[in-house]
């Protein structure tokens, strides 16, 4: 279910400074280090060990280009926590629609 | 991040709550193969046929009233009963260690998709 990556993403969105780099990477499209530390009141070496942190996490893909590193925005980690939400909340559904044929048995027994 | 879910099951509260605590009745719709010891402190082993297992502690246990589990590897499940007409409400609450900044993450998301 990839429990232990939706945690990584979580620690990574943490930081405020983090999801407001993943914002502005959001909002060009791709980005370098370099150009999102030009708008920033942070140096570009801050500014890279974030993006670095985020793309572990999975939250960005980081691409080669030239001596910098370009980043571009990764929609599947956000898919992983909704994966959580989806799977643990079918498996309640599941649950209590037995728990309900369990009780009535039960009531069933106990009537006879 | 958290799911909620609430049911009214044509049963008394006392009912409802051995179907939560007793390990014979738990095997009926929870897991296949359950060990519980429904007091604060108990602990709780659940097996599944395909071979997962989970372990819990039980943090509370009000009988008729509330039980809350810690899942040894990751949050906790809170079963709240309220006697209704008609039966017995049961709310369930799973939560996530990580509930609290996917509040975030979800507001966030809206963000990036926009």
């Amino acid at each position: 279910m990839g429990r232990g990556r939706v945690d990584l993403v979580f620690a990574a969105l943490g930081d405020p400074a983090r999801r407001a780099l993943v914002e502005a990477v959001a909002e060009r499209g791709d980005a370098t280090a370099t150009e999102l530390a030009a708008g920033l009141p942070v140096t570009r070496q801050a500014v890279a060990k974030q993006l670095a942190a985020l793309a572990d996490a999975g939250l960005l893909s980081a691409t080669r280009a030239g001596r910098e590193t370009r980043y571009a925005v990764t929609p599947e980690p956000l898919s992983d926590a909704v994966a959580w939400m989806v799977d643990v909340g079918a498996a309640w559904d599941d649950r209590l629609a037995r728990l309900r044929r369990s009780l009535a048995a039960n009531l069933e027994t106990k009537a006879l | 991040m958290q799911i909620e879910r609430e049911i009214v099951f044509p049963a008394t509260p006392a009912e409802v709550w051995e179907a939560i605590t007793e390990a014979e009745r738990l095997e009926e719709w929870f897991a296949t193969e359950v060990e519980l010891d429904p007091r604060p402190g108990g602990e709780g082993v659940f097996r599944w046929g395909d071979g997962d297992e989970r372990r819990a502690v039980v943090r509370e246990a009000e009988p008729e009233e509330r039980l809350v589990l810690d899942w040894d590897d990751e949050g906790e499940v809170v079963l709240e009963l309220e006697e209704v007409d008609g039966g017995t409400r049961l709310h369930v609450t799973e939560t996530s260690p990580d509930w609290s900044t996917a509040l975030e993450l979800h507001a966030f998301a809206w963000v990036a998709v926009a």
